[in-house]
């Protein structure tokens, strides 16, 4: 986030895309609904009539896919109207008139049809985004699990760059993270083409850093992603990997494909807390410590490093991580020789600028420090590109609307778009051996709307069978019109209806995220 | 009433830790306090109001009930004597209350064996924890009335101990503990309760939810509440009078395995569902007006003997709800009717 939690309370107006905030990230969800009962405005853009939907002052459902055009539709609306901040776009940013060309192409009417936003609620959104003094845009997986989630995140920069709503409280673009230390672990440079803290392997001066305090020569070419990784293991470029808490048979795109992936490998190593579907695969399996095993620090979602202690050992012969990882380390020839996350963390503040002032000492004392926070003195950043961008001025990147990589057809004539639910996580590795979450949400369910429900015969728990052109899966479907029509929504929890055996690998070119979020399928009922 | 020197109470504590598995406020590391095993190393006496009642004790977070072997059934209950030194007044009080909900009109075995074999020790508040507390309100505090074996007048230097039951009297009889002068004692304890109770205000809401209670109250106040409410379920594992549980198996093969009960709450929407997927509390505002009416209307009088209602006043939801849907924060709500929401 470039904002910072606390500051939803505060702002004028509240812009939710592709999040469903009440379920994935319920703090936040009743700040926006407290914020929004003091009479904040609240605008959620959003196919599906999520639970916070139902505040919204304006609730755009765009058809799956269609974010940038309807962006790009509302940035069009704003300066057609002149509302957007000259002075901010004259001083802190470039290349408005490049923006300009493309935006306005995408008028009300044309961002309609395409869209399916009727024109008049995208020029209401448009005043009321950009009249706002203070407003956020909080966006989540919604927006990046699209082969055009580069573009869409672009996009959302682009609109809050063109009102000034960037570096002032309650302002900003603010991406609500996914897991609870998915920031943490991009922080540390969990990330094919960088150090910790976001510092390129590419760049001479920051790798000689790197090799003086390791005393080994390092790699300058940025590794695979893990879409990369599972083709090149299946061309045989790649010969074994070392898979740590994560489930690739569950969470990947094309199921399949990752089956017959991981199967060409040589040798397959999982380090889990559970035997997943993955570790079953695998030739050595490594036993992890839970989180509530370990004593380590967790970056949340608004860049707040934060320490927790362990409550209690991990089981038998399971380890922490870094203990696994400095054993292994040590018995391939490189000895590491910490003694704790403390020590660790010293390491980390040497070596990462962002980081260098957030010790174990300073968070034991308080509830935890935004980075950056250069210094043992800095209390922590709040508020990112308060006076200037990173780079300096901000560069309007326009972004042209692509559709989904697999639309729907007469075969396939359904999108389906998957995410989460309250009670289970990802998946369901940890959740799924909960008894009161998996007594709360015991199987797969598909909400299809009414309408097609009727059309296809299909009545409420009646078990459907789902297909694309890369597999099938049964559940249970689920009639609601949250969903749109011609539109299917599941989740990814179940091994026993692995959805992801359906969904497109096809992925966002720069981030390689596969496109979750919209892929043709058929349904129908089973007799 | 007996006397006990302030600094002979850990070794009081030990001698009693050799007779029973002694359970008591304990900081751990780094900071959090709970009730755990006794080590005098980890005891404190200024423990204020541990976020976690020690209802576990009774009715732990999970426990086996019975396992079957070859097809054998064996039922699991525990028989340990224990001491859990420490309860709150309001704790002590919501035991009590969820001691009788449990056994009133069935023989919960699990249950009343871990209450039989336990004795109780009290540490009377000399005033409120913090700002959520309300004992005073809901009649549970600060000095229990009944339902402890011992209770302890912290007066600084000297602990003044009332006798509740003659297992606890047993528990004085060593030689740290001597008989104060009778007159000096009881004025000294009507001073230190006339105190205590004076500097717990009274939470009027309270009240005059309970009576608002007595009609429907608006459905407004209760969907305002639900749309807020996360689902954690956390107000009722921090509660001391809460005891929903559900039971579930694990099976190790055909004809071996076990039955666990477990914590559940009834603001979970599975806690009411039925077989067929219907569910007569389909909506987080119906399930939080259950809980809350369970507590401000529908108790049992049976279960709450001298007390209010079925809320002892303990503040830990209202310390511990992310959102702030705490038993205080819902009678102010209903008080309000609706009108601010």
């Amino acid at each position: 986030m470039t904002n910072s939690i606390q500051e939803f309370e505060d702002a004028d107006l509240v812009l939710v895309t592709g999040s469903n905030t009440t379920a994935q990230h319920p703090l936040i969800g009743t700040r926006i609904i407290n914020a929004h009962v003091r009479g904040t405005k609240l605008i959620v853009v959003d196919p599906r009539i999520i639970s916070l939907a139902e505040h919204a002052d304006l609730h755009l459902r765009q058809n799956i896919g269609t974010d940038v055009a309807l962006f790009n539709g509302i940035m069009n609306v704003i300066i057609a109207e002149g509302l957007h901040d000259r002075n901010f776009i004259t001083t802190r940013t470039e290349g408005f008139e490049a923006l300009k060309e493309v935006v306005n192409r995408y008028t009300p009417n044309v961002v309609q049809a395409i869209t399916g936003v009727p024109a008049g609620d995208i020029i209401a959104a448009a005043r009321m985004y950009a009249r706002a003094d203070k407003a956020m845009i909080a966006y989540a997986m919604g927006i990046t699990q699209h082969t055009t989630g580069t573009d869409n995140v672009k996009t959302l920069a682009n609109l809050a760059m063109l009102t000034g709503h960037v570096g002032r409280p309650s302002t900003g673009i603010n991406p609500l993270r996914g897991q609870n230390n998915v920031q943490g672990a991009c922080d540390m440079g969990a990330l094919p083409n960088v150090f910790c803290g976001y510092q390129s392997v590419a760049v001479p001066e920051i790798r000689a850093k790197f090799e003086t305090a390791w005393g080994r020569p390092l790699n300058d070419k940025p590794g695979l992603t893990i879409t990369d990784m599972m083709s090149a293991a299946l061309q045989g470029d790649i010969k074994a990997m070392y898979i740590m808490g994560e489930n690739p048979m569950m969470s990947d795109p094309d199921t399949s494909h990752i089956e017959r992936a991981l199967a060409n490998l040589d040798f397959l190593v999982v380090q889990d807390i559970f035997l997943t579907e993955t570790a079953r695969l695998a030739d050595v399996v490594l036993p992890g410590a839970a989180f509530s095993e370990k004593t380590g620090t967790y970056t949340n979602t608004e860049r707040r490093v934060q320490v927790a202690h362990a409550a209690t050992p991990p089981p038998q012969e399971a380890r922490t991580d870094w203990e696994i990882i400095c054993s292994l380390s040590t018995h391939a020839g490189y000895p590491m020789a910490y003694d704790s996350p403390w020590d660790i963390m010293r390491e980390v503040n040497t070596l990462t600028p962002s980081y260098a002032g957030i010790t174990y000492e300073r968070l034991e004392a308080c509830h935890g420090l935004q980075w950056p926070c250069p210094t043992p003195e800095h209390p922590g950043t709040p508020i990112l590109h308060r006076d200037k961008f990173t780079k300096g001025l901000g560069t309007f990147l326009a972004c042209d609307f692509k559709p989904l990589a697999e639309v729907p057809d007469e075969e396939f004539d359904f999108i389906l778009t998957t995410g989460r639910i309250s009670y289970q996580y990802h998946t369901g590795t940890m959740t799924r051996r909960t008894n009161l979450l998996e007594r709360e949400a015991p199987h797969a369910q598909v909400q299809i709307h009414p309408d097609d429900a009727r059309r296809l015969a299909i009545r409420n728990y009646d078990l459907v069978e789902i297909s694309s052109r890369r597999g099938t899966v049964r559940m249970q479907a689920e009639i609601t019109d949250q969903v749109p029509r011609k539109v299917l929504f599941t989740t990814f929890h179940f091994h026993e209806a692995p959805v992801n055996i359906l969904t497109n690998p096809a992925c966002d070119p720069i981030s390689k995220i596969p496109e979750y979020k919209g892929c043709a399928v058929m349904i129908r009922r089973i007799s | 009433m007996k006397r006990l020197a302030k600094k002979d109470l850990t070794s009081v504590l030990m001698e009693w830790a050799e007779h029973h598995a002694l359970i008591c406020p304990t900081r751990q590391q780094p900071g959090d306090i709970i009730f755990d095993a006794f080590n005098p190393e980890t005891f404190i006496l200024d423990y204020g109001k541990p976020p976690l009642s020690p209802k576990a004790c009774f009715l732990p977070h999970s426990e086996v009930i019975f396992t079957v072997h070859d097809g054998a059934y064996q039922t699991v209950s525990s028989s340990d004597k224990r001491l859990i030194f420490g309860l709150r007044a309001c704790d002590a009080c919501g035991l009590q209350q969820a001691q009788r909900f449990m056994t009133r009109d069935r023989d919960d075995i699990y249950y009343q064996a871990r209450w039989d074999t336990t004795l109780k020790v009290v540490v009377a508040c000399s005033g409120p924890q913090n700002e959520t507390c309300f004992c005073t309100t809901t009649r549970s505090g600060p000095i229990a009335a009944e339902g402890f074996d011992l209770q302890v007048y912290d007066l600084g230097d000297e602990l003044l101990i009332e006798i509740g039951s003659e297992a606890g009297e047993s528990l004085t009889i060593g030689r740290a503990f001597t008989e104060p002068d009778q007159k000096i004692a009881s004025d000294a304890l009507e001073a230190f309760c006339k105190r205590a109770q004076a500097a717990i205000p009274l939470k009027p809401e309270i009240k005059a939810s309970i009576d608002a209670l007595k009609t429907d109250s608006p459905h407004e106040v209760w969907d305002f509440l639900g749309r807020k409410c996360i689902t954690c379920g956390g107000c009722a594992f921090v509660c001391p009078t809460c005891t929903c549980f559900n039971i579930y198996d694990q099976a190790v093969s055909a004809y071996t395995g076990l039955r666990i009960r477990a914590w559940d709450a009834c603001l979970y929407g599975g806690f009411t569902r039925e077989a067929s997927g219907h569910n007569p509390r389909p909506s987080q505002a119906l399930r939080l007006q259950r809980r809350h009416e369970h507590k401000l209307r529908y108790y049992h009088a049976l279960d709450i003997g001298q007390a209010l209602c079925g809320c002892v006043g303990c503040g830990r939801c209202s310390d511990f709800c992310p959102v702030h849907i705490g038993t205080l924060e819902v009678a102010q709500t209903i008080v309000a009717g609706g009108e601010h929401v």
